[in-house]
Protein backbone atom coordinates (compact mmCIF):
# COMPACT_ATOMS: atom_id res chain seq x y z
CA UNK A 1 0.00 0.00 0.00
CA UNK A 2 1.66 3.39 -1.36
CA UNK A 3 -0.44 5.56 1.21
CA UNK A 4 0.68 4.60 4.62
CA UNK A 5 4.18 6.79 3.72
CA UNK A 6 4.31 9.55 1.45
CA UNK A 7 7.85 8.58 0.67
CA UNK A 8 6.69 5.51 -0.64
CA UNK A 9 5.12 6.55 -3.50
CA UNK A 10 7.84 5.78 -5.95
CA UNK A 11 6.65 8.60 -8.79
CA UNK A 12 8.40 11.99 -7.91
CA UNK A 13 5.85 13.73 -10.35
CA UNK A 14 2.86 13.17 -8.10
CA UNK A 15 3.00 13.67 -4.60
CA UNK A 16 0.31 12.36 -3.10
CA UNK A 17 0.27 12.50 1.01
CA UNK A 18 -2.42 10.09 1.42
CA UNK A 19 -3.46 10.24 5.65
CA UNK A 20 -2.25 7.24 7.26
CA UNK A 21 -4.42 5.41 9.34
CA UNK A 22 -3.25 7.03 12.81
CA UNK A 23 -3.53 10.88 13.21
CA UNK A 24 -0.13 12.97 13.22
CA UNK A 25 0.88 14.26 16.34
CA UNK A 26 1.45 18.29 16.14
CA UNK A 27 2.97 18.68 19.98
CA UNK A 28 3.27 17.75 22.81
CA UNK A 29 1.15 19.63 25.72
CA UNK A 30 2.31 20.10 29.44
CA UNK A 31 5.35 17.96 27.35
CA UNK A 32 2.74 15.09 28.19
CA UNK A 33 -0.11 15.01 26.64
CA UNK A 34 -0.03 14.63 22.57
CA UNK A 35 -2.33 16.56 20.53
CA UNK A 36 -2.88 15.39 17.23
CA UNK A 37 -4.18 17.43 14.60
CA UNK A 38 -7.47 15.42 14.51
CA UNK A 39 -7.72 17.27 18.51
CA UNK A 40 -7.47 20.49 16.76
CA UNK A 41 -10.72 20.11 14.82
CA UNK A 42 -12.15 18.67 17.74
CA UNK A 43 -11.27 21.83 19.59
CA UNK A 44 -12.48 23.67 16.22
CA UNK A 45 -15.95 22.30 16.65
CA UNK A 46 -16.08 23.04 20.56
CA UNK A 47 -15.21 26.55 19.73
CA UNK A 48 -17.92 26.81 17.71
CA UNK A 49 -20.66 25.21 19.46
CA UNK A 50 -19.48 27.40 22.30
CA UNK A 51 -20.28 30.71 20.11
CA UNK A 52 -23.15 29.07 19.36
CA UNK A 53 -24.01 27.47 22.91
CA UNK A 54 -23.69 31.59 24.40
CA UNK A 55 -25.38 33.32 21.38
CA UNK A 56 -28.88 30.93 21.46
CA UNK A 57 -28.89 30.29 25.81
CA UNK A 58 -28.73 34.45 25.53
CA UNK A 59 -31.47 34.80 23.42
CA UNK A 60 -33.32 32.40 23.73
CA UNK A 61 -37.04 33.63 23.25
CA UNK A 62 -40.51 32.96 22.60
CA UNK A 63 -40.57 34.81 19.70
CA UNK A 64 -37.31 32.76 18.01
CA UNK A 65 -34.32 35.29 16.21
CA UNK A 66 -32.94 33.94 12.49
CA UNK A 67 -30.43 31.53 14.26
CA UNK A 68 -32.90 29.78 17.35
CA UNK A 69 -35.27 29.57 14.04
CA UNK A 70 -32.81 27.61 12.00
CA UNK A 71 -32.14 25.31 14.97
CA UNK A 72 -35.13 25.15 16.18
CA UNK A 73 -36.63 23.72 12.57
CA UNK A 74 -33.36 21.33 12.46
CA UNK A 75 -34.45 20.09 15.90
CA UNK A 76 -37.84 19.57 15.02
CA UNK A 77 -37.08 17.52 11.68
CA UNK A 78 -34.97 15.32 14.21
CA UNK A 79 -37.77 14.73 16.43
CA UNK A 80 -39.86 13.60 13.48
CA UNK A 81 -36.95 10.84 12.54
CA UNK A 82 -36.30 10.55 16.72
CA UNK A 83 -39.93 10.30 17.33
CA UNK A 84 -40.05 7.39 14.86
CA UNK A 85 -37.32 4.98 16.51
CA UNK A 86 -38.66 5.64 20.20
CA UNK A 87 -41.93 5.77 20.24
CA UNK A 88 -42.70 8.96 22.20
CA UNK A 89 -41.64 12.44 22.17
CA UNK A 90 -41.13 12.03 25.97
CA UNK A 91 -38.59 9.23 25.59
CA UNK A 92 -37.06 11.47 22.39
CA UNK A 93 -36.17 13.94 25.13
CA UNK A 94 -34.94 11.97 27.86
CA UNK A 95 -32.21 10.54 24.82
CA UNK A 96 -31.78 13.84 23.40
CA UNK A 97 -28.54 14.58 25.39
CA UNK A 98 -26.53 11.71 24.28
CA UNK A 99 -27.86 11.12 20.85
CA UNK A 100 -28.11 15.29 20.34
CA UNK A 101 -24.44 16.07 20.99
CA UNK A 102 -23.71 12.34 19.20
CA UNK A 103 -25.63 13.96 15.84
CA UNK A 104 -24.77 17.75 16.14
CA UNK A 105 -20.98 17.11 16.88
CA UNK A 106 -20.71 14.43 13.98
CA UNK A 107 -22.05 16.20 11.40
CA UNK A 108 -20.18 19.61 12.74
CA UNK A 109 -17.13 17.81 12.34
CA UNK A 110 -17.26 16.18 9.51
CA UNK A 111 -18.39 19.30 7.55
CA UNK A 112 -15.38 20.76 8.94
CA UNK A 113 -13.41 18.25 7.64
CA UNK A 114 -14.43 20.06 3.85
CA UNK A 115 -13.03 23.01 4.87
CA UNK A 116 -10.08 24.27 2.87
CA UNK A 117 -6.76 23.85 4.44
CA UNK A 118 -7.43 20.88 5.59
CA UNK A 119 -4.58 18.51 3.86
CA UNK A 120 -3.06 21.79 2.55
CA UNK A 121 -1.83 24.44 5.88
CA UNK A 122 0.66 22.46 7.59
CA UNK A 123 2.15 22.49 10.97
CA UNK A 124 6.20 20.85 11.27
CA UNK A 125 6.12 18.21 8.98
CA UNK A 126 2.37 17.54 9.01
CA UNK A 127 -1.17 18.93 8.55
CA UNK A 128 -2.62 21.07 10.84
CA UNK A 129 -6.16 20.06 10.12
CA UNK A 130 -7.72 16.75 9.57
CA UNK A 131 -11.52 15.42 10.07
CA UNK A 132 -11.96 14.81 13.66
CA UNK A 133 -13.56 11.60 12.65
CA UNK A 134 -10.26 10.14 11.29
CA UNK A 135 -9.19 9.75 14.49
CA UNK A 136 -10.44 5.55 15.77
CA UNK A 137 -9.76 7.07 19.55
CA UNK A 138 -12.74 9.57 19.05
CA UNK A 139 -15.17 7.03 17.39
CA UNK A 140 -14.25 4.54 19.58
CA UNK A 141 -14.49 7.15 22.58
CA UNK A 142 -18.16 8.06 20.93
CA UNK A 143 -19.40 4.33 20.28
CA UNK A 144 -17.86 2.90 23.75
CA UNK A 145 -19.65 6.70 25.81
CA UNK A 146 -23.24 5.84 23.65
CA UNK A 147 -23.17 1.86 24.51
CA UNK A 148 -22.47 2.09 28.05
CA UNK A 149 -24.97 5.03 28.37
CA UNK A 150 -27.43 2.78 26.64
CA UNK A 151 -26.37 0.21 29.27
CA UNK A 152 -26.52 2.14 32.70
CA UNK A 153 -29.87 3.81 30.82
CA UNK A 154 -31.23 0.51 30.69
CA UNK A 155 -30.54 -0.57 34.12
CA UNK A 156 -32.09 2.81 35.29
CA UNK A 157 -35.45 2.41 33.70
CA UNK A 158 -35.71 -2.04 33.86
CA UNK A 159 -33.83 -2.37 36.93
CA UNK A 160 -30.62 -4.06 37.67
CA UNK A 161 -31.68 -7.87 37.93
CA UNK A 162 -34.08 -7.40 34.69
CA UNK A 163 -31.25 -5.84 32.89
CA UNK A 164 -28.59 -8.26 33.59
CA UNK A 165 -30.43 -11.21 33.13
CA UNK A 166 -30.48 -10.28 29.25
CA UNK A 167 -26.69 -11.25 29.13
CA UNK A 168 -26.47 -13.64 32.13
CA UNK A 169 -29.19 -16.03 32.61
CA UNK A 170 -27.79 -18.41 35.35
CA UNK A 171 -30.26 -18.22 37.62
CA UNK A 172 -33.44 -19.65 35.34
CA UNK A 173 -30.67 -22.10 34.35
CA UNK A 174 -30.64 -22.94 38.33
CA UNK A 175 -34.43 -23.04 38.94
CA UNK A 176 -34.70 -25.29 35.54
CA UNK A 177 -33.39 -28.22 37.28
CA UNK A 178 -37.01 -28.56 39.15
CA UNK A 179 -38.59 -29.06 35.78
CA UNK A 180 -37.18 -31.81 34.08
CA UNK A 181 -34.21 -32.15 31.09
CA UNK A 182 -36.36 -30.43 28.66
CA UNK A 183 -36.35 -27.31 30.63
CA UNK A 184 -32.85 -27.75 31.59
CA UNK A 185 -32.01 -27.95 27.98
CA UNK A 186 -33.68 -24.77 27.33
CA UNK A 187 -31.92 -22.75 30.09
CA UNK A 188 -28.57 -24.16 28.48
CA UNK A 189 -29.30 -22.49 25.50
CA UNK A 190 -30.29 -19.28 26.73
CA UNK A 191 -26.84 -18.94 28.99
CA UNK A 192 -25.49 -19.63 25.43
CA UNK A 193 -28.09 -16.73 24.25
CA UNK A 194 -27.11 -14.66 27.18
CA UNK A 195 -23.21 -14.83 25.64
CA UNK A 196 -24.00 -13.85 22.38
CA UNK A 197 -25.80 -10.71 23.55
CA UNK A 198 -22.62 -10.07 24.93
CA UNK A 199 -20.47 -10.45 22.30
CA UNK A 200 -22.99 -8.31 19.73
CA UNK A 201 -22.97 -5.59 22.79
CA UNK A 202 -19.13 -5.27 22.15
CA UNK A 203 -19.87 -5.67 18.37
CA UNK A 204 -21.55 -2.92 18.86
CA UNK A 205 -18.75 -0.57 20.06
CA UNK A 206 -17.12 -2.25 16.89
CA UNK A 207 -19.51 -1.15 14.32
CA UNK A 208 -20.23 2.09 15.03
CA UNK A 209 -16.69 3.18 15.76
CA UNK A 210 -15.38 1.41 12.50
CA UNK A 211 -18.38 2.79 10.27
CA UNK A 212 -17.81 6.09 11.34
CA UNK A 213 -13.95 6.30 10.77
CA UNK A 214 -14.29 4.07 7.75
CA UNK A 215 -16.20 6.05 6.13
CA UNK A 216 -14.85 9.80 6.63
CA UNK A 217 -11.02 8.09 6.65
CA UNK A 218 -12.38 7.25 2.93
CA UNK A 219 -13.58 10.59 2.01
CA UNK A 220 -10.68 12.17 3.01
CA UNK A 221 -8.62 9.66 1.07
CA UNK A 222 -11.01 10.16 -1.80
CA UNK A 223 -10.19 13.81 -1.71
CA UNK A 224 -6.35 14.01 -1.03
CA UNK A 225 -6.09 11.89 -4.02
CA UNK A 226 -8.79 13.68 -6.22
CA UNK A 227 -6.96 17.10 -5.36
CA UNK A 228 -3.87 15.51 -5.81
CA UNK A 229 -4.92 14.33 -9.82
CA UNK A 230 -6.42 17.58 -10.95
CA UNK A 231 -6.73 20.31 -8.41
CA UNK A 232 -9.74 22.46 -10.05
CA UNK A 233 -13.18 21.72 -10.52
CA UNK A 234 -12.99 17.78 -10.27
CA UNK A 235 -12.75 17.69 -6.59
CA UNK A 236 -16.32 19.39 -6.70
CA UNK A 237 -18.90 16.22 -6.98
CA UNK A 238 -16.64 14.70 -4.89
CA UNK A 239 -16.85 17.49 -1.82
CA UNK A 240 -20.73 17.47 -2.50
CA UNK A 241 -20.22 13.38 -1.86
CA UNK A 242 -18.99 13.98 1.13
CA UNK A 243 -21.51 16.73 2.69
CA UNK A 244 -23.87 14.09 2.28
CA UNK A 245 -21.76 11.34 3.36
CA UNK A 246 -21.29 14.02 6.78
CA UNK A 247 -24.72 13.83 6.89
CA UNK A 248 -25.60 10.32 6.12
CA UNK A 249 -23.19 8.88 8.69
CA UNK A 250 -23.94 11.46 11.63
CA UNK A 251 -27.65 10.50 11.52
CA UNK A 252 -26.70 6.52 11.16
CA UNK A 253 -24.64 7.25 14.17
CA UNK A 254 -27.26 8.82 16.12
CA UNK A 255 -29.76 6.74 14.81
CA UNK A 256 -27.80 3.59 15.96
CA UNK A 257 -27.15 5.27 19.57
CA UNK A 258 -31.25 5.84 19.82
CA UNK A 259 -31.89 2.08 18.73
CA UNK A 260 -29.57 1.04 21.06
CA UNK A 261 -31.24 2.97 23.92
CA UNK A 262 -34.61 2.08 22.97
CA UNK A 263 -33.91 -1.52 23.05
CA UNK A 264 -32.28 -1.85 26.46
CA UNK A 265 -34.59 0.54 28.30
CA UNK A 266 -37.36 -1.94 27.24
CA UNK A 267 -38.38 -4.93 29.87
CA UNK A 268 -38.14 -7.95 27.59
CA UNK A 269 -40.78 -10.05 26.75
CA UNK A 270 -42.25 -12.58 28.61
CA UNK A 271 -39.59 -12.26 31.50
CA UNK A 272 -41.93 -13.57 33.99
CA UNK A 273 -42.30 -16.49 32.16
CA UNK A 274 -38.91 -18.36 32.76
CA UNK B 1 2.98 -1.66 5.87
CA UNK B 2 0.67 -1.33 8.39
CA UNK B 3 -2.04 -2.29 6.02
CA UNK B 4 -0.45 -5.91 5.79
CA UNK B 5 -0.47 -6.17 9.16
CA UNK B 6 -3.92 -5.51 9.30
CA UNK B 7 -4.52 -7.94 6.71
CA UNK B 8 -2.58 -10.49 8.52
CA UNK B 9 -3.30 -9.87 11.83
CA UNK B 10 -5.10 -13.25 12.63
CA UNK B 11 -1.79 -14.73 11.51
CA UNK B 12 1.03 -12.58 12.61
CA UNK B 13 -1.51 -12.48 16.23
CA UNK B 14 -1.02 -16.42 16.54
CA UNK B 15 3.07 -16.41 16.54
CA UNK B 16 3.88 -13.20 18.67
CA UNK B 17 0.13 -12.66 20.51
CA UNK B 18 1.33 -9.52 22.64
CA UNK B 19 3.72 -7.60 20.68
CA UNK B 20 1.73 -7.95 17.15
CA UNK B 21 -1.84 -6.50 19.56
CA UNK B 22 0.25 -3.62 20.31
CA UNK B 23 1.27 -3.18 17.16
CA UNK B 24 -2.53 -3.36 15.38
CA UNK B 25 -3.56 -0.91 18.21
CA UNK B 26 -1.00 1.61 16.93
CA UNK B 27 -1.33 1.37 13.30
CA UNK B 28 -4.47 1.94 13.88
CA UNK B 29 -3.86 5.04 15.98
CA UNK B 30 -5.58 3.81 19.03
CA UNK B 31 -3.79 5.29 21.84
CA UNK B 32 -4.75 5.26 25.36
CA UNK B 33 -3.80 8.94 26.30
CA UNK B 34 -5.60 10.21 22.82
CA UNK B 35 -8.42 8.19 23.85
CA UNK B 36 -8.84 9.71 27.13
CA UNK B 37 -7.93 12.99 25.90
CA UNK B 38 -10.94 12.50 22.76
CA UNK B 39 -13.67 11.02 25.25
CA UNK B 40 -12.34 14.24 27.21
CA UNK B 41 -13.20 16.28 23.94
CA UNK B 42 -16.54 14.61 23.27
CA UNK B 43 -18.05 15.27 27.37
CA UNK B 44 -17.35 18.68 26.73
CA UNK B 45 -18.74 18.90 23.71
CA UNK B 46 -21.90 17.16 24.69
CA UNK B 47 -22.21 19.24 27.69
CA UNK B 48 -21.39 22.42 25.90
CA UNK B 49 -24.29 21.43 23.19
CA UNK B 50 -27.02 20.24 25.78
CA UNK B 51 -26.83 22.69 28.28
CA UNK B 52 -26.28 25.89 25.96
CA UNK B 53 -27.80 24.83 23.13
CA UNK B 54 -30.27 21.96 23.07
CA UNK B 55 -31.62 22.54 26.57
CA UNK B 56 -33.06 25.86 25.86
CA UNK B 57 -34.02 25.24 22.68
CA UNK B 58 -36.12 22.44 23.80
CA UNK B 59 -37.39 24.65 26.84
CA UNK B 60 -38.29 27.57 24.85
CA UNK B 61 -39.87 24.96 22.25
CA UNK B 62 -41.83 23.02 25.31
CA UNK B 63 -43.07 26.91 26.60
CA UNK B 64 -43.98 27.83 23.36
CA UNK B 65 -46.07 25.01 22.90
CA UNK B 66 -47.71 25.48 26.29
CA UNK B 67 -48.17 29.13 25.31
CA UNK B 68 -50.04 28.48 22.08
CA UNK B 69 -52.32 25.42 23.89
CA UNK B 70 -53.38 28.13 26.58
CA UNK B 71 -53.83 30.52 24.05
CA UNK B 72 -55.97 28.56 21.93
CA UNK B 73 -57.66 27.17 25.30
CA UNK B 74 -58.34 30.55 26.12
CA UNK B 75 -59.95 31.65 23.13
CA UNK B 76 -62.06 28.90 23.30
CA UNK B 77 -63.27 30.19 26.86
CA UNK B 78 -63.88 33.61 25.31
CA UNK B 79 -66.22 32.07 22.56
CA UNK B 80 -68.31 30.02 24.66
CA UNK B 81 -68.66 33.09 26.80
CA UNK B 82 -69.34 35.25 24.04
CA UNK B 83 -72.00 32.71 23.42
CA UNK B 84 -73.41 32.09 26.40
CA UNK B 85 -73.35 36.18 27.70
CA UNK B 86 -75.51 36.66 23.97
CA UNK B 87 -77.67 34.26 25.10
CA UNK B 88 -78.67 35.78 28.03
CA UNK B 89 -78.48 39.36 25.98
CA UNK B 90 -81.61 37.56 23.89
CA UNK B 91 -83.55 36.84 26.66
CA UNK B 92 -82.99 39.60 28.72
CA UNK B 93 -84.38 41.85 25.81
CA UNK B 94 -87.15 39.45 24.76
CA UNK B 95 -88.08 39.50 28.65
CA UNK B 96 -88.27 43.41 28.51
CA UNK B 97 -90.25 43.33 25.51
CA UNK B 98 -92.84 41.30 27.22
CA UNK B 99 -92.79 43.46 30.34
CA UNK B 100 -93.28 46.59 27.90
CA UNK B 101 -96.09 45.08 26.35
CA UNK B 102 -98.10 43.82 29.65
CA UNK B 103 -97.25 47.87 30.61
CA UNK B 104 -98.27 49.54 28.11
CA UNK B 105 -101.83 47.27 27.78
CA UNK B 106 -102.42 47.71 31.53
CA UNK B 107 -101.64 51.61 30.87
CA UNK B 108 -104.46 51.33 27.83
CA UNK B 109 -106.79 49.44 30.18
CA UNK B 110 -106.51 51.69 32.97
CA UNK B 111 -106.64 54.95 30.34
CA UNK B 112 -110.46 53.38 29.22
CA UNK B 113 -111.56 52.81 32.70
CA UNK B 114 -110.76 55.92 33.73
CA UNK B 115 -112.02 57.62 30.75
CA UNK B 116 -115.05 55.66 31.22
CA UNK B 117 -115.48 57.09 34.80
CA UNK B 118 -114.96 60.63 33.97
CA UNK B 119 -117.55 59.86 31.51
CA UNK B 120 -120.06 58.67 33.94
CA UNK B 121 -119.27 60.91 36.41
CA UNK B 122 -119.97 64.22 33.84
CA UNK B 123 -122.80 62.90 33.09
CA UNK B 124 -124.17 62.48 36.08
CA UNK B 125 -123.05 65.72 36.96
CA UNK B 126 -124.88 67.12 34.09
CA UNK B 127 -128.30 65.19 35.28
CA UNK B 128 -127.89 66.79 38.61
CA UNK B 129 -127.15 70.01 37.04
CA UNK B 130 -130.21 69.87 35.02
CA UNK B 131 -132.71 68.23 38.00
CA UNK B 132 -131.64 71.38 40.27
CA UNK B 133 -132.58 74.02 37.27
CA UNK B 134 -135.67 72.28 37.21
CA UNK B 135 -136.22 72.21 40.12
CA UNK B 136 -134.97 75.96 40.32
CA UNK B 137 -137.53 76.82 37.58
CA UNK B 138 -140.29 75.51 39.11
CA UNK B 139 -140.08 76.95 42.56
CA UNK B 140 -139.54 80.38 40.65
CA UNK B 141 -142.30 79.77 38.61
CA UNK B 142 -144.80 78.39 41.45
CA UNK B 143 -143.48 81.89 43.73
CA UNK B 144 -143.75 83.60 40.64
CA UNK B 145 -147.49 82.43 40.16
CA UNK B 146 -148.40 83.24 43.95
CA UNK B 147 -147.05 86.37 43.78
CA UNK B 148 -148.85 87.01 40.38
CA UNK B 149 -152.16 85.64 41.90
CA UNK B 150 -151.66 88.23 44.62
CA UNK B 151 -150.59 91.20 42.62
CA UNK B 152 -153.86 90.07 40.31
CA UNK B 153 -156.03 90.08 42.86
CA UNK B 154 -155.11 94.06 43.98
CA UNK B 155 -155.21 94.92 40.68
CA UNK B 156 -158.22 93.46 40.24
CA UNK B 157 -159.80 95.06 43.01
CA UNK B 158 -158.23 98.68 42.61
CA UNK B 159 -159.84 98.59 38.79
CA UNK B 160 -163.00 97.18 39.84
CA UNK B 161 -162.86 100.01 42.44
CA UNK B 162 -162.25 102.18 40.38
CA UNK B 163 -165.15 100.82 37.83
CA UNK B 164 -167.85 100.69 40.29
CA UNK B 165 -166.81 104.05 41.65
CA UNK B 166 -167.28 102.44 44.83
CA UNK B 167 -165.27 101.29 47.36
CA UNK B 168 -166.83 97.82 48.39
CA UNK B 169 -166.49 97.12 51.93
CA UNK B 170 -166.49 93.99 53.71
CA UNK B 171 -166.37 90.89 54.03
CA UNK B 172 -168.99 89.87 51.27
CA UNK B 173 -167.56 91.97 48.31
CA UNK B 174 -164.02 90.28 49.51
CA UNK B 175 -165.60 87.10 49.17
CA UNK B 176 -167.05 87.52 45.76
CA UNK B 177 -163.76 89.32 44.17
CA UNK B 178 -161.94 86.07 45.82
CA UNK B 179 -164.46 84.27 43.99
CA UNK B 180 -164.02 86.22 40.54
CA UNK B 181 -160.44 85.14 40.82
CA UNK B 182 -160.81 81.27 41.34
CA UNK B 183 -162.69 80.84 38.79
CA UNK B 184 -160.32 82.88 36.80
CA UNK B 185 -157.74 80.32 37.17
Amino acid sequence: MPGSSPDASGDPTIIMHIPTLAPETLFYLFGIIPVTNTIINAWLAIIIFFIIGMIISRRASLRPGKLQNFFEFILESLFGYFDQVTGSRKTTLRFLPLVGSVFFFILLSNWLGLLPGTGSITFGNNFLLRPANTDLNLTVAMALTAVVASHVYGLVTVGIFTHLNKFIQIWPLIKSFKHGPIAIFTAIIEVGVGIIEIISEMAKVLSLSLRLFGNIFAGEVLMTVMSSLVALAVPTPFMLLEILVGLIQASVFAMLTLVYLSVLTVKPHGAEEH
Amino acid sequence: MYFIDIAYAKAVAETAETVEETGLMASLGLDGRLFIFQLINFAIVAIILWFLVLKPLVKKLAERQKLIDGGLDNAKKAQEQMERSEVDYRAKISEAKKEAQTILEKTKKDAKTLSENLKIKAKQEIENLAEQAKKNILKEKDEMMIGLKGETANLIIAALEKILKEKMTGEKDKKFVEEALKSLK
